[in-house]
């Protein structure tokens, strides 16, 4: 379990300093699907690089299974909106990456590798580069080597936001069956109400910033989820409202 | 895929002159070469100076020059050759072995970088050819040339790698904390492979200014023969023939290894598929 208590975040500016997240506290059940979703600018992505550990906190605690998060480790896969593979390794040379630094024996890492680039449906690309993928399957890639550390838990940081609308909602499907077969949970940002809705058991709505939790919407909807289903146009318009209202608040800056 | 990397790649030369813009380029390099000789044979001509012999002169002392050893030098231009070469890649050679390792600890440590750049700063604009003497004196006639070459290659490989290790994306070192890599781990495992089209572009760079210090290195003797050394004599001296035959051969090392290095960046760039 995921349990974040009272976190809050500071970064310092030139004149004073910028509350990025405040009073921010979350509890995320095993297997769970959360969407942490805010008005553009706001802190939930910064959420999520503290909780992979790449961002400290000021104040407030994070548990993992009980164990305070402290550091980044190959307990929180992340999955990056860029995809950030490494331009030189082949598709199995990325998925294996996380084996490789735990030292993993050759033999093994690549019966582990194969099992995930199966899993994300990239059979027959392994020894392809990532310059030659398209971008749906560059993050078929990054999905399979957060996964391959067999994390505690995936943290997605607007995994399909580089992608166009179609590729996104195939990518929003292969996710939701990946994420059945895996029984991760996830920790999913977006600024795409219809991707919440679409994908997560709770969509957390966070106010402009200072990121506080605005409201959260548990979705009960069975999966898969039809989009033109009265109840779930009716749940999208209202979280809609409810980012509205932020974004009316946030700075003019767009 | 693989396949249209082929077609791409696997071009013979023959196959890449089909192209309309290639084969305008080859025209227009021919083209110069010709007008260049052209203008050099009428200045000649028309001058008429000792300094200044025509193309077909040079051309005659050049093939006489790798026939026959050279009446003052004793060598062949080909002992010549072999000789400066073996100067360069040692020279060369040692460059990497100390330029490399401080380029990636430069751009990688905040405290080494501030601990070696105002060394590095300091001896930067100091031209390789006035340590000649002092290295002579150091280093005997063997040594001395080489490290010559070796001061003259160590900057800019140092410049290119630490630029390299500065310019990994921070998504990287993103990504790779996140699969559990340490600070050794990123460094072996993302600085040194993202790095290493930097270090081919800082040894092509090295590879000019290297042969730029040949003739420091080989100004004051070259034992066994060299051509930094024949064209030094020979500009001194004359006959005028000889120094530009020197000359011509120089060019042509310079641009074959200079070449060589261009080719292998490229292809070091495309198959590690950071181009």
């Amino acid at each position: 379990m995921l349990d974040i208590t009272n976190l809050r975040k500071v970064f310092p500016k030139e004149a004073g300093e910028m509350v990025a997240i405040d009073d921010f506290s979350l509890a995320v059940q095993n297997g769970e699907f959360v969407c942490l979703l805010g008005p553009s600018g706001c802190g939930k992505t910064t959420v999520l690089r503290i909780i992979a550990g790449l961002e400290t906190l000021t104040s407030g605690t994070i548990q993992l299974d009980g164990r305070d998060v402290v550091n980044s480790g190959p307990d929180r896969g992340m999955v990056f909106q860029e995809f950030a593979l490494f331009p030189w390794r082949t598709v199995r040379k990325n998925v294996e990456f996380g084996l490789e630094i735990k030292g993993v024996s050759a033999a093994e890492r690549k019966t582990i590798g194969q099992k995930y680039i199966d899993l994300v449906g990239l059979n027959g690309f392994e020894e392809y580069l990532p310059k030659k993928l398209s971008g749906g399957m560059k993050q078929r890639v990054g999905i399979a080597r957060a996964l391959a550390n067999n994390p505690e838990i995936l943290l997605m940081d607007e995994p399909f936001g580089a992608l166009d609308a179609q590729t996104r909602n195939q990518m929003q499907k292969e996710l939701l069956r990946i994420w059945s077969e895996t029984k991760k949970t996830v920790v999913f940002v977006t600024h795409s109400v219809d991707e919440a809705v679409y994908l997560a058991d709770r969509v957390v709505v966070l106010t402009a910033r200072p990121s506080r939790i605005k409201e959260i919407f548990k979705i009960e909807q069975p999966r898969p989820r039809d989009r033109a289903n009265p109840e779930f146009i009716a749940l999208r318009k209202q979280i809609l409202a409810e980012l509205e209202e932020e974004s009316a608040q946030a700075p003019k800056l767009v | 895929m693989s396949d249209g990397k082929k077609q791409e790649n696997g071009k013979s030369f023959f196959e890449r002159l089909q192209d309309p813009s290639m084969l305008r380029t080859l025209f227009l390099t021919i083209i110069s070469l010709v007008a260049f000789l052209i203008i050099w044979q009428l200045a000649s001509d028309w001058l008429n100076l000792a300094y200044l012999p025509p193309p077909g002169r040079v051309w005659d002392a050049l093939v006489l020059s790798f026939q026959v050893p050279d009446p003052t030098l004793g060598t062949t231009m080909g002992q010549n050759i072999v000789a400066s070469l073996r100067r360069f890649l040692v020279g060369f050679a040692l460059a990497l072995i100390v330029a490399i390792p401080v380029g990636l600890v430069m751009g990688f440590s905040r405290t080494l970088n501030d601990l070696l750049r105002p060394i590095v700063e300091i001896f930067r604009p100091i031209p390789p050819i006035a340590w000649v003497p002092i290295l002579f004196v150091a280093f005997s006639y063997i040594w001395g040339p080489v490290l010559a070459i070796t001061i003259g290659a160590f900057f800019p490989i140092v410049t290119s790698v630490s630029f390299g290790v500065r310019s990994v994306e921070p998504i990287y070192y993103d990504a790779a904390r996140t699969q559990g890599a340490g600070r050794m781990a990123i460094f072996e495992k993302v600085v040194i492979p993202f790095t290493l089209p930097y270090m081919m572009t800082g040894i092509r760079i090295a590879l000019g200014v290297a042969w730029m210090c040949i003739i420091a290195a080989e100004m004051i003797m070259a034992v066994g023969g060299g051509i930094g050394y024949y064209i030094w004599y020979y500009g001194f001296n004359g006959p005028y023939d000889n120094f530009f035959a020197g000359v011509i051969v120089l060019a042509v090392l310079g641009i074959i290894t200079v070449g060589l290095a261009e080719y292998a960046e490229n292809y070091i760039l495309k198959s590690r598929g950071m181009k």
